[in-house]
């Protein structure tokens, strides 16, 4: 039989220190490094250093893992000016770090929810999706109730519908009212509503 | 590291280790846990992981694996040199005896390499059980009786050891996916199955664990998940490998800069 017996064999694995080699020019020391250096939050300052100039791919793939496990409020304030990346890669790549840190992305929400950029309020929508808190419907509430811009209510009333409830309803009108010439948002809110009162405890559907 | 979703599950699984050990309260649970009071860290993760499969579960994947990816991976070693196969988790070992069985059967290479099959997973009762390698209707399920007749022997009614040949040709080791420094020291593989389990855990946890199985790759190496598991929505690290019987992810050859 050509199969390998399972005989006990292990190789020496090595150690070096993680925030120094964060900027050797060797990209698999830095992939090493960033991993290494996600184990422990007095890292979290030179993570945030080298993610400013990082260009290898992989790297920064880690550096963000590294964040994400770090998961504290300073942490996930590494990431989110990277939501703003003009490169689609870093913009996707800081959002599911983000993900990754839920409930260190609170502290941190009702700003990106005011940034000037729309782009960022969109994103700032779908982060809610993943924070399981008993508020998260409220903020997007208030949220709806001010913003201007349609495609960002849109995103916002699409995770409305996922994690709201009934009482979002009245928000939800006032909304479609505000955009009277918008069918797509005026479709996504009668969407919404509909599996709103569906959830609702008591319904028939 | 559970989502949601599993909550129920594991809050049952807590309540039944709380009647178990006679724990009076959660936190006197709690308590004998912080201290591993009976090795309880140990059987509390054991209650907690979930451990079905069978034999030739998914088979498309193995039906790959002969047509495609082993020729692919040889191709790209030296003469002699030995495929590694990993099937973490591999729960009771059906997984691994099944790609080793498979492997007899199906290609007809086998004689011309060396392979090598190591299954490990977080659960060591599980570890336990896949050593010891017998095994009842259920798991034998998917196979032929003429295969059950010959890599198996009958050891008790209604259940079935498989031939200590086969036995001796998996090793079992002990890993938490999640745990850099377990999951290193395996080495680099050419063919790694991750079935089943990336689903359980949470963003976090699945970051790391795709990072770990990255590592646990050769450069080429391909990467088998579940059939509702995508590692596209988990990590960009992997290259998405379109072959006739099954998708599945790979370490790319060459590092990208930028
Ligand atoms: C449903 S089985 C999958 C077995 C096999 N791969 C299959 O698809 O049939 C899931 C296994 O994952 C293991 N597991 C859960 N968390 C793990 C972890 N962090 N590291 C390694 N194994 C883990 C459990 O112990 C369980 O045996």
């Amino acid at each position: 039989m050509p199969l390998i017996k399972n005989t006990f064999h292990r190789p020496a694995s090595s150690s070096p220190d993680p925030a120094a080699a964060l900027t050797s020019v060797s990209p698999d020391e830095r992939w090493a490094a960033a991993r290494a250096a996600g184990d422990d939050p007095v890292n979290l300052a030179a993570l945030a250093q080298v993610l400013a100039r990082e260009s290898d791919t992989r790297v920064r793939e880690a550096i963000f893992t590294a964040l994400a496990r770090i998961a504290t409020p300073e942490s996930a304030l590494a990431v989110l000016p990277y939501l703003r990346s003009d490169d689609a890669n870093i913009r996707t790549g800081a959002l599911d770090a983000l993900r990754a840190m839920p409930e260190a992305v609170k502290a941190h929400l009702s700003q990106a929810l005011a940034d000037a950029d729309a782009d960022v309020r969109l994103l700032a929508c779908d982060l809610i999706r993943n924070i399981r808190d008993e508020d998260a419907p409220r903020w997007l509430c208030e949220f709806l109730e001010i913003e201007h811009v349609a495609n960002v209510c849109a995103a916002a009333v699409d995770v409305l519908a996922e994690i709201g409830d009934v009482q979002a309803l009245p928000t939800l009108w006032r909304c479609a009212a505000r955009f009277p010439n918008d069918p797509f948002l005026a479709f996504a809110i009668k969407v919404a509503a509909d599996r709103l009162r569906a959830n609702a405890p008591g319904s028939r559907v | 590291m559970f989502t949601e979703a599993r909550r129920y599950f594991v809050e049952r699984r807590v309540t039944d280790r709380i009647a178990e050990t006679g724990a009076t309260s959660f936190m006197n649970y709690f308590a004998r846990l912080r201290s591993d009071l009976d090795g309880e860290v140990e059987k509390f993760i054991n209650a907690f992981t979930v451990n079905e499969t069978y034999f030739y579960r998914e088979d498309y994947q193995l039906t790959c694996l002969t047509s495609d990816l082993l020729n692919e991976r040889t191709r790209m070693k030296r003469p002699g040199e030995a495929l590694r196969i990993w099937s973490i988790p591999c729960s009771t070992g059906e997984e691994p005896y099944s790609i080793a069985i498979w492997l007899l059967e199906n290609w007809p290479q086998v004689d011309a390499h060396d392979v090598e099959i190591i299954g490990s997973d977080i659960d060591t009762n599980v570890l336990k059980e896949a050593r010891t390698g017998i095994f009842g209707k259920r798991a034998l399920m998917r196979l032929t009786p003429k295969l059950i007749d010959k890599y198996f022997v009958g050891a008790e009614p209604g259940r079935w050891q498989i031939l200590d040949d086969l036995r001796q040709s998996v090793r079992f080791t002990a890993v938490n996916i999640v745990e850099r420094s377990e999951t290193r020291p395996l080495g680099a593989f050419d063919v790694i199955f991750c079935r089943n389990m990336l689903i359980y855990f949470d963003d976090s946890s699945r970051r790391v664990a795709a990072e770990n199985l990255y590592e646990n790759l050769s450069p080429g190496g391909y990467l088998c998940l579940g059939h509702t598991e995508s590692m596209s929505r988990i990590s960009p690290l992997f290259e998405v490998c379109r072959f006739p019987d099954a998708i599945v992810y790979r370490r790319p050859l060459e590092i990208s800069h930028g």
